[in-house]
Order: structure tokens, then C-alpha cells, then sequence
């Protein structure tokens, strides 16, 4: 991945931001805010208005989008479940995404998940299909053949030195992750890190071969998305992460773009299986912090709490 | 006229093969050939002792002939059409071998129709060998329906380029699951051979082994339509040389009705156009009306093979073991006596089957239990949210249920195989079946120092996602096995479970006993090995029994 071009490309947009060229965005109060740069947004509301605020509130979703560009949203639609479960992506939040990036001129966006359960119910079930269905140039996909996925090396990995990635988040695009809160019985929570391995191949592996932990975190060094914003309106407290479980409703987007900062405060939203936890319990976060992916101690960060 | 109708069946019956799939609608009937054919509602029925519903639609076919004759073979039969069809492709041609002794040959259909009624008289359902609705859904289930995808997905793959190019973006992304089937070859070799036989002569099929053909070919003389040849015949014969069911004898003004399937060949080649096939209620028409030669011998040889064939496949010790079988069956299924009586073995269900775990047995249940439907769950797991398998039973030996019915119909429970399992015999971390278990029907609970898990057995439907996911390689360490199905021939399985105190839904369970070993570093017991839960004791306080 041209990861580091990009990140050049986003700063260099920032500070065109911040000078103050007009960039059409609607509602130009948002514009004082974005001047104003949050590490985290944590919105709470009903799903399409937080989930609409939280992008505004990041500045806008052309910091991350241009015009032309070609987008791939990343929801949890793993399971067969409505989304009352807890288990999967509110639709409404990953349309109010979609729309958000079409709005800025986005020249395609794909709606990408490695399904767990057969693909076609997933589509169904979860709502997610229907929700994005008339919005032009959004496609909801599941790629479920390993001919959609190609090998790349991990430089850094530590016990993960290559995997295979779906091509579509290789070429360039912008990447977007919208996972859902929810508990896993494996990793504790799964959140946006847990999330990325919905873009890979073989998931198996990281259950049986590796530690998965550290694959997480290896994974996380190669897949980093421009923008986090987990959906955490409803939360699946425990049995994650396909439920039925107990499912909280902490009516929350929390927006960013350090993946580990968005999952920490993710982890803070409610106690999973009944405990309040910190972003540091959580080996595979922490593993992914140590390696400089992101930070993990929230009450440093400069949040902007807001309720819509 | 014909060939056209011909092919509309044919299409209509792909098509409804295609519709039965998932998300089928209620009111839609995807197995309508199959409920039509009247030979194999008889076999049910008989074999089922009692009326099917679905097998009452068998006396349209029924009526139909007895006004227009024996049309179905030449119109509607979509086995027809295919002999038809294939004849052309490949042995138009051919210079057939021909064969001697005809009339013998022709009642060899009747002595199996007779085998077939009389072993579905002792309870064994036999017709599904050879009846051609079954044989040909069977056919396209086990060998076309998987080609045909194969093909798609190839070509799709091959033009997937183009795709990309032209920023089609759904197209260049789409590949469907590829189903995969036993007894595919064996399947093919069958349909294979029937094809083949038309190089003795065309239609062999029809003409000398169809049960379905015979038992049509009995009521067929009664019809209002027939082949009447008038006074300009000059006896050139080349309408009996045309005739692909036989039906004209060397005296062309004659005609044997019960072969004559009035596909009307016979008067389009006639240069005479002495022949018509106009409607009268006299039987004026000269010719046989009847198998009058059909022998009294031959009919006791049959039933005497039908019944003993019934006799053998039904007493042996797998009837004995009927109660305890060991295949898992699709959820609805009848009691198994019942519905190894019932089932057709059309091969439907497992066509729509969603997921791909329906698959046919071949001697896991006896003879009688041939190409019958069961879960193999290591291959995939029966998806809670699919209740297809009964919406396309044409003989509802696979009820249709509602989902909520469907969920409560238990096809098995898990057991673990201690001795295999990750956790139990090598104290690994594995949390996968109770991570995929739809029901919370496994719980982790503390054995000698590690959290195993445990299954719940009132909570567990049989679905088997956890057989399927399991680690282990080869034989899954969690197995779905016959033991606490609910096999109910009428009535609710809601009630039924809740009488055995059976609950299938999404609950919470216990799932509090799995915190420690979820990946949250629990502080408190960061201090080195006392992180190792203590053995909880699975005593309750009071001896079981009192409150």
C-alpha cells in the first residue's frame, strides 16, 4: 500500500483546509470545528445524525475523500443477523457514509466485507444491501473466491510476514472502516483493528496458527485506513462476535483517524461481559500501540464529545 | 407444434428447477413436474399408506390423459424432450442397430411398473429408480446444476477484464458458490446409458423401460384423440418406419394405442396424408387397445419380483435400526420409516439446500435409503434463517415449515469428542464452536484449570455450524449426531420442543465464564499463575433433585 503518499497528501490538504479555501462543504460552521483538530469525535445521536456530525466534526469527509476518487467503506457484515444483534454495521451508518463520499464527488464506492456466514444472507439480513441501494455508484459487495485477494508481504509483521488482501483496498483507494462494537471471544473486543480482517483471505489461520493477537497487529501495520468511525449505537457486550448476546445501547459514532485511538475509546463505551475495561487490556490494541500504530491513552487525546 | 411445446416444457422445467432456491416464495410450486407425475404420487401414497396433498396435483396428469391420450410423453415430458433433443445432436445420423424381439421388449416398462407398485405396496419406495421426473431432477441436481455453474463462474472469470475495463463494477466482482455433490458420476452414467440406448433404436427409453410411460400407456386407449388412417393408404410403411415409439404395426392401418404418444410423425412423412388424429368418442379406430398379449406369467413374475424386492430392501437390519439411525436428516423430515416410504428421491431439496449440506446417501441406509437426503455437516452447516428443503418436497417427506417452526424442528445434538478436542486434550485456546454456535448451546466451564467447553444440549438444534468450523482437521471434534431429533409427522415442533423443555434462542447463556480467556488482560489476576481459574466445583448446593 502507498501509505505514505497519502498521508503527505492529507496533511498537505489540512493546511489548505485550515488557510481557509472554501471547499463547498454544506453548513460552514463546521468548518470552524475542523480548524479546531479533534484526535476523536465521539458523537452520540441516532445513527445517521451522529454518524453525519462525527464526519463533519472530523472536518469533513473531503479530508479524506477527493473528487474522483475511488472509495472502499469497510463494515462488519460478517454475520446473518439483523442488525438489532449487535453484530454487524448499522445499515443507516454505513449509507450515511456513502452518501457522504458521493456527495464529494467520489467517483466509485465499494461497500467490501470476506463474509463468515454465506454471502448472500449477509447482504440480506444485515440490511446493509438494502440501506445503500439508491445511492448511485455504491456497490455492496462480498468477495468470497481468493481470486478477489492478492499475497503481500509484511515488512514489519512479527509472526504474520505475508497475507493475502483483497486487491480492491491495494490499488490506491481511499479505505474507510466502519466496524461495529461488539465483544469477541478471542480478542475480548472487536472493533476497527478486529475489523481488517474482514479484508483478508485466510482467516482461519489467525484463529489456529498464530497468535491472534500479534497477527492483528501485524495486519494493522499493512491495512491502515485513511478514517475510522465505529458504530457503537448499539453495542454487543458479550457474546461476540457473531451473538446473540447482550446487546447495549450506548447510541455512539466515534470517529478518528488513529485506528488504535478509535478502538480504545471503543473499549470505554461499556462494560463488556459485565466489566468496565481500558483500551490497555486489550493485548491486541496494546500490541498495536507498542508498535506505534496509534495511541492507546485516551483521557490524552483531545475529544470532541458532542451530542446531536 | 411439438417440438416447440416440447421445448417450452423443457424450459419451464429448468426453470422451475432454477426457482427452487432460497427465498423461494411460499406460494410458488418449484416442484411442480414432480407433484404432476402420477407415478410417483401412486409410489407414495402406496408407499406412505395415505393421501399426500401435494400428490393429488398427479390427477391433473391423470384426467388429461384420460381425454387426450398419452400426450404427456410427447408434449410435456421434459425426459422426453431431453431424448429428443440429445437423439438429434448425436445419433441423427447413426445407423441404429434395431432390435428383434420388439413386442417383448415393449412390456418389459410394465412388468417394472408393476415391480414398483408392488414393492411400494410393502412400504418400499422404488419407483425413483427409474421414473423420469426423479431420474431427470436428479440429473440436473448432481451434474448440471454444479456444471452450469462451473461454466458461469469460468466465464465470468474469463471475461472479468472486460469487465474491470468497462467499470462494471457488480459484474467484475461476481462469482457464485460452487455446489458440490456425491454420487454426481454415478448420477451421469445413468442418464448417460438412457441416452445411449437410442442408438438400438430412438426413444428406447420410452418406448421399452419408462414405469411412467406404462402406467400412462394403461389408461392412454381411452382418450378422445386418435390415429385414423383412411382409404388412401397404399401400405408404403413409412410411417412405421418413422414411428419412434413402435406404435405401428405391419398393418399401418392399425395402431397400437397404448404406444402411440400422437407426436403425429406418422402423418407429416404419410405422402398418401391418409392419416389424421381427430377426436371421436367411437372407437372405430382399428388396432390394439390393450396389452392383450401381456401374459399372466409375466405379470406373477413381476409382482412376485416387486414384492420380494420390497421384502429385502425393507427387512434387513437397517429396518431394525430405523429408530436409531445414524444420519442426520433435514429438519422436518418425517419419522424415518415414514420417510423412507415418502421420499422420492428427486434430488430437489438438496438442489435448493443453501448452504450445500444436504447431500445423497448411497448405502448409509440401505437399499431403501438410496439418494436420500442427509446433512453432511463437516462440509456446511444448515442455516437457521433457510427452510427451502420443505417448500420444494413434492411428497412433503421434508415438511414446510415456518422459520420459527423450522428452528424449533431439532435435526441432532453436538457432542464433543473429548479426546480430539483442542482445549480438552491439549489445553490449547480454542473458543471457535462456542464463537459460532447461533444458540449459545456451548459454554466454557473450569476443568482442571483450563475453561472447557461443554454443550448444552436442550439448547442445541443440530444445526452444526460447530461442527463445520471446528479447528481439527479431518473428523470435527464436535459432532451433530442423531440423538434428541424431533422427527413429528403432523403437528408443531414449537410445542413438541417446548414439551422436552427444549429452548433455541438467542440468549446471553453463559457466556460470563469466558471474560478471563477473551483477550482482556483482567489485572487483578496479572500475578503470574494464579491467573489459572480455581476448578469451580459443577455440584450444586443441594443434591439434584431437591428444590
Amino acid at each position: 500500500m502507498d501509505q505514505h503518499d497519502r498521508m503527505i497528501t492529507r496533511r498537505r490538504f489540512l493546511k489548505t483546509a485550515a488557510a481557509g479555501v472554501a471547499l463547498g462543504l454544506s453548513g460552514s460552521s463546521l468548518f470552524s470545528e475542523a480548524k479546531e483538530e479533534y484526535d476523536l469525535v465521539a458523537i452520540s445521536g441516532e445513527p445517521v445524525a451522529a454518524t453525519r456530525k462525527a464526519i463533519e466534526a472530523m472536518g469533513g469527509i473531503s479530508r479524506f475523500v477527493k473528487k474522483g476518487q475511488r472509495v472502499v467503506l469497510k463494515p462488519n457484515m460478517s454475520f446473518a443477523r439483523t442488525s438489532d444483534f449487535g453484530a454487524t454495521t448499522h445499515p443507516l451508518v454505513v449509507a450515511t457514509v456513502a452518501q457522504a463520499c458521493l456527495e464529494v464527488g467520489a467517483k466509485q464506492i465499494l461497500v467490501l466485507d470476506h463474509t463468515l456466514q454465506r454471502a448472500e444472507l449477509c447482504l440480506e439480513r444485515t440490511g446493509i444491501r438494502e440501506a445503500c441501494k439508491n445511492i448511485p455508484g455504491v456497490h455492496v459487495l462480498t468477495l468470497q473466491d481468493r481470486k478477489f485477494f492478492r499475497e503481500i508481504k509484511i515488512p514489519q509483521g512479527k509472526v504474520l510476514e505475508r497475507v493475502e488482501i483483497m486487491k480492491e483496498i491495494l490499488d490506491g483507494q481511499v479505505l474507510i472502516n466502519l466496524p461495529v462494537a461488539k465483544s469477541h471471544s478471542a480478542t475480548g473486543v472487536s472493533l476497527g483493528i478486529k475489523g481488517l480482517m474482514g479484508l483478508i483471505w485466510d482467516r482461519e489461520s489467525f484463529h489456529t496458527q498464530y497468535n491472534i493477537n500479534q497477527a492483528l497487529a501485524d495486519l494493522a501495520t499493512v491495512i491502515k485506513p485513511q478514517l475510522t468511525i465505529l458504530d457503537a449505537t448499539r453495542a454487543l457486550a458479550s457474546g461476540g462476535p457473531g451473538g446473540p448476546g447482550e446487546v447495549k445501547k450506548p447510541n455512539l459514532i466515534i470517529a478518528g483517524v488513529d485506528p488504535v485511538a478509535v478502538d480504545s475509546y471503543g473499549v470505554s463505551v461499556v462494560p463488556w461481559y459485565g466489566q468496565n475495561f481500558k483500551g490497555r487490556q486489550v493485548e491486541h490494541l496494546l500490541m498495536a500501540h507498542q508498535r506505534g500504530l496509534g495511541k492507546i491513552d485516551i483521557d490524552q487525546l483531545k475529544i470532541l464529545m458532542e451530542k446531536v | 407444434m411439438r417440438k416447440f411445446l416440447q421445448t417450452i416444457s423443457l424450459l419451464f422445467f429448468t426453470a422451475f428447477f432454477v426457482f427452487a432456491t432460497y427465498k423461494l416464495p411460499d406460494w410458488f410450486p418449484a416442484d411442480i413436474y414432480l407433484r404432476l407425475d402420477p407415478l410417483l404420487g401412486l409410489n407414495a401414497v402406496f408407499a406412505a399408506r395415505e393421501i399426500i396433498g401435494r400428490a393429488l396435483w398427479a390427477l391433473i396428469t391423470i384426467g388429461a390423459t384420460l381425454v387426450i391420450g398419452r400426450f404427456f410423453c410427447a408434449y410435456v415430458c421434459p425426459m422426453g424432450a431431453s431424448i429428443d433433443f440429445l437423439d438429434f445432436l448425436f445419433f441423427r445420423k447413426k445407423k441404429r442397430l434395431g432390435l428383434k424381439s420388439e413386442a417383448v421388449l415393449r412390456k418389459t416398462k410394465l412388468f417394472l411398473l408393476i415391480i414398483f407398485v408392488s414393492a411400494a405396496l410393502i412400504g418400499l419406495s422404488l419407483a425413483f429408480l427409474m421414473d423420469p421426473m426423479a431420474l431427470l431432477t436428479r440429473f440436473y441436481t448432481f451434474f448440471i446444476y454444479p456444471l452450469v455453474i462451473t461454466l458461469i463462474n469460468l466465464f465470468l472469470d474469463l471475461l472479468r477484464p472486460l469487465f474491470q475495463a468497462l467499470g462494471w463494477i457488480t459484474l467484475s466482482h461476481l462469482h457464485y458458490p460452487q455446489p458440490v455433490y456425491y454420487m454426481s458420476a454415478i448420477t451421469l452414467l445413468i442418464f448417460g446409458g438412457i441416452i445411449t440406448l437410442n442408438l438400438l433404436t430412438p426413444r428406447f427409453w420410452c418406448r421399452y423401460l419408462c414405469p411412467l410411460g406404462a402406467l400412462l400407456s394403461l389408461i392412454s386407449p381411452l382418450g378422445l384423440f386418435k390415429r385414423r388412417v383412411n382409404e388412401d393408404c397404399n401400405e408404403c410403411l413409412k410411417c412405421q418406419k418413422a414411428c419412434a415409439m413402435g406404435a405401428v404395426p405391419d398393418n399401418p392401418r392399425e395402431t397400437l394405442f397404448p404406444e402411440c404418444i400422437q407426436c403425429r410423425t406418422c402423418a407429416k412423412v404419410c405422402p398418401q396424408e391418409a392419416i389424421s388424429f381427430s377426436a371421436s368418442f367411437s372407437h372405430s379406430a382399428g388396432g390394439e387397445y390393450l396389452y392383450t398379449n401381456f401374459s399372466r406369467r409375466g405379470f406373477l413374475y413381476s409382482l412376485t419380483g416387486g414384492l420380494a424386492v420390497g421384502f429385502l430392501a425393507t427387512q434387513t437390519p437397517f429396518a431394525l435400526r430405523q429408530s436409531k439411525h445414524q444420519l442426520i436428516r433435514p429438519p422436518g423430515a418425517i419419522p424415518e420409516t415414514e420417510f423412507l416410504r415418502t421420499c422420492i428421491r428427486c434430488g430437489e431439496c438438496m438442489k435448493s439446500c443453501l448452504t450445500n449440506t444436504l447431500q445423497p446417501c448411497l448405502w448409509e441406509s440401505g437399499f431403501s435409503g438410496l439418494w436420500t437426503p442427509k446433512l453432511d455437516l463437516r462440509l456446511a452447516p444448515c442455516e437457521q434463517n433457510c427452510n427451502v428443503c420443505g417448500k420444494v418436497c413434492p411428497t412433503q417427506a421434508i415438511r414446510s415449515l415456518s422459520l420459527d417452526e423450522k428452528t424449533h424442528a431439532k435435526i441432532g445434538t453436538a457432542i464433543l469428542r473429548k479426546e480430539m478436542c483442542l482445549v480438552w486434550a491439549q489445553n490449547k485456546l480454542c473458543l471457535i464452536c462456542d464463537e459460532i454456535c447461533p444458540y449459545n448451546a456451548i459454554v466454557f466451564r473450569p476443568v482442571e484449570g483450563y475453561r472447557r467447553p461443554f454443550v448444552i444440549a436442550s439448547k442445541c438444534n443440530g444445526c452444526g455450524f460447530c461442527e463445520q468450523r471446528c479447528p481439527v482437521r479431518g473428523e470435527s471434534a464436535i459432532v451433530v449426531v442423531t440423538n434428541g431429533e424431533i422427527r413429528l409427522k403432523e403437528g408443531s415442533y414449537i410445542k413438541e420442543a417446548k414439551k422436552l423443555e427444549l429452548e433455541f434462542k438467542p440468549d446471553p447463556g453463559d457466556d460470563k465464564f469466558i471474560l478471563e480467556e477473551s483477550g482482556f488482560k483482567v489485572e487483578e489476576k496479572k500475578e503470574g499463575k494464579k491467573s489459572v481459574p480455581k476448578e469451580e466445583k459443577p455440584q450444586p448446593k443441594k443434591p439434584k433433585g431437591f428444590l
